[in-house]
């Protein structure tokens, strides 16, 4: 990877258009930067944009495009609010070293598929705010991108929620064989599963199955479980067979769903 | 293009590519003991501080380390004598290849974390991988310096 030339904008407009006009390609946490294959022509750096955050706003919280990993699992608010949700999502990624490094915007820009954050916001319904002022929902970005250049401000997840994470990884600070993430949202269940090898995806038919109530049976965990399992098309790897996936994933949603409802 | 950097308390201007990564830089300006392992952001080997906090060298532009504070393991080499002390006590150190950024991450952890657990420890020190030693005699020497230096 090489990069032609090099600007740090002082605005989010300036780097938008610079973006826009220019094609020019943001970096975010430029974590999996080197392993990038082609060449950026021109690199436009979000650092120093004031994109570094996590504060409440209404009934949400927002967190900045250049807020890193280690911010998130650190942060007070969200251990307050989500309890020890994101330290366990993100805590297995590498070391901090590298979780002081990537940040939230990179990873949803990336859609990557071995996200563990990316299946975690989706279950929360976190929302994507493109410059200027275009708002998303996170599972559709994932599932279709959008057309054209963009450039991420923000994400928005609801300012309370009920949620778990679960996964599975053949060693410590691996990427995930697979990952799950529920939540009870206080008026639905959402889950949303992850490195199928591909990006998070969420499970409707299991989502409708489970209804709008907090209270849930071991049956209908179950039922919605296998659902989630029939309704999700999974992929073969270096690190897990399609096979593996499928047998693993409702297990994986089963716990995660029992570790909400309790 | 030509950056500033401020290493280890002193201001060094070098040459660079815009894509070229801290690692290389730091390197090139004779800060050897920032070590060149996996060069994929998963050995920790490349641990540098950026304004206190550990990250990957290898992973991270040298051009966006301008307007911050990079500490290599020879701007805490007073501090790093004092745990070496205790490395060499437990016999936890061999090639020594890793030690430079396995030090830096533990002094960062030493500022971070209060009174850490033995699994908050080896939790911190995950993404500092060293093939010599089965990293039982690091996380003795670990427990006794921290003792030491809380006494």
């Amino acid at each position: 990877m090489e990069i032609q030339e090099y600007v740090r904008p002082k605005t989010l407009d300036e780097a938008y258009q610079l973006i826009v006009q220019k094609r020019g390609t943001p970096l975010g946490g430029t974590a999996w930067l080197r392993t990038y294959a082609k060449n950026l022509p021109l690199a436009i750096d979000l650092a120093g944009l004031g994109l570094e955050y996590i504060r409440e706003a209404h009934d949400s919280i927002e967190i900045g495009a250049m807020t890193t990993y280690r911010e998130l699992e650190t942060s007070m608010l969200l251990e307050s609010r989500f309890g020890p949700l994101f330290k366990k999502c993100l805590g297995h990624i590498v070391g901090v070293q590298l979780r002081n490094i990537a940040t939230v915007g990179g990873t949803v820009a990336g859609r990557y598929g071995f996200s563990d954050l990316n299946t975690t916001l989706c279950a929360l319904g976190a929302k994507v705010v493109l410059v200027p002022g275009k708002v998303i929902d996170l599972a559709e970005f994932i599932m279709g991108g959008v057309s054209g250049p963009f450039l991420i401000e923000k994400i928005i997840i609801p300012a309370y929620a009920k949620a778990s994470y679960q996964q599975m990884r053949i060693s410590a600070t691996d990427f995930p064989i697979l990952n799950v993430a529920a939540a009870w949202t206080g008026t639905e269940w959402r889950i949303a599963v992850g490195a199928r090898p591909a990006a998070s995806h969420m499970c409707p038919k299991a989502m409708a199955l489970l209804g709008h109530s907090a209270s849930l049976s071991d049956e209908t965990i179950s039922r919605a479980a296998q659902t989630a399992a029939d309704e999700l098309q999974c992929g073969s790897d270096i690190r897990a067979s399609a096979e593996y996936r499928k047998a693993i994933l409702p297990a994986l949603v089963r716990r995660a769903l029992m570790e909400v409802r309790a | 293009m030509i950056i500033t950097l401020d290493i280890n308390g002193k201001t060094e201007r070098a040459e660079c590519a815009p894509g070229e990564m801290l690692t290389e830089v730091l390197r090139r300006l004779g800060h050897v003991e920032v070590k060149k392992g996996c060069d994929t952001g998963n050995c920790g080997a490349c641990t540098v501080l950026l304004d206190g906090k550990p990250i990957l060298s290898c992973s991270f532009l040298a051009v966006r380390a301008e307007g911050h504070a990079i500490t290599t393991i020879q701007g805490v080499e007073h501090e790093a004598k004092e745990f070496a002390k205790f490395l060499t006590a437990e016999g936890a150190d061999q090639c020594g290849f890793c030690a430079p950024g396995f030090a830096l991450t533990v002094l960062a952890m030493k500022k971070e974390l209060t009174d850490p657990s033995e699994a908050d420890i080896r939790h911190y020190l995950a993404g500092n991988l060293c093939r010599c030693t089965g990293y039982e005699g690091q996380i003795r020497a670990i427990k006794k310096y921290l003792e030491a230096e809380n006494a």
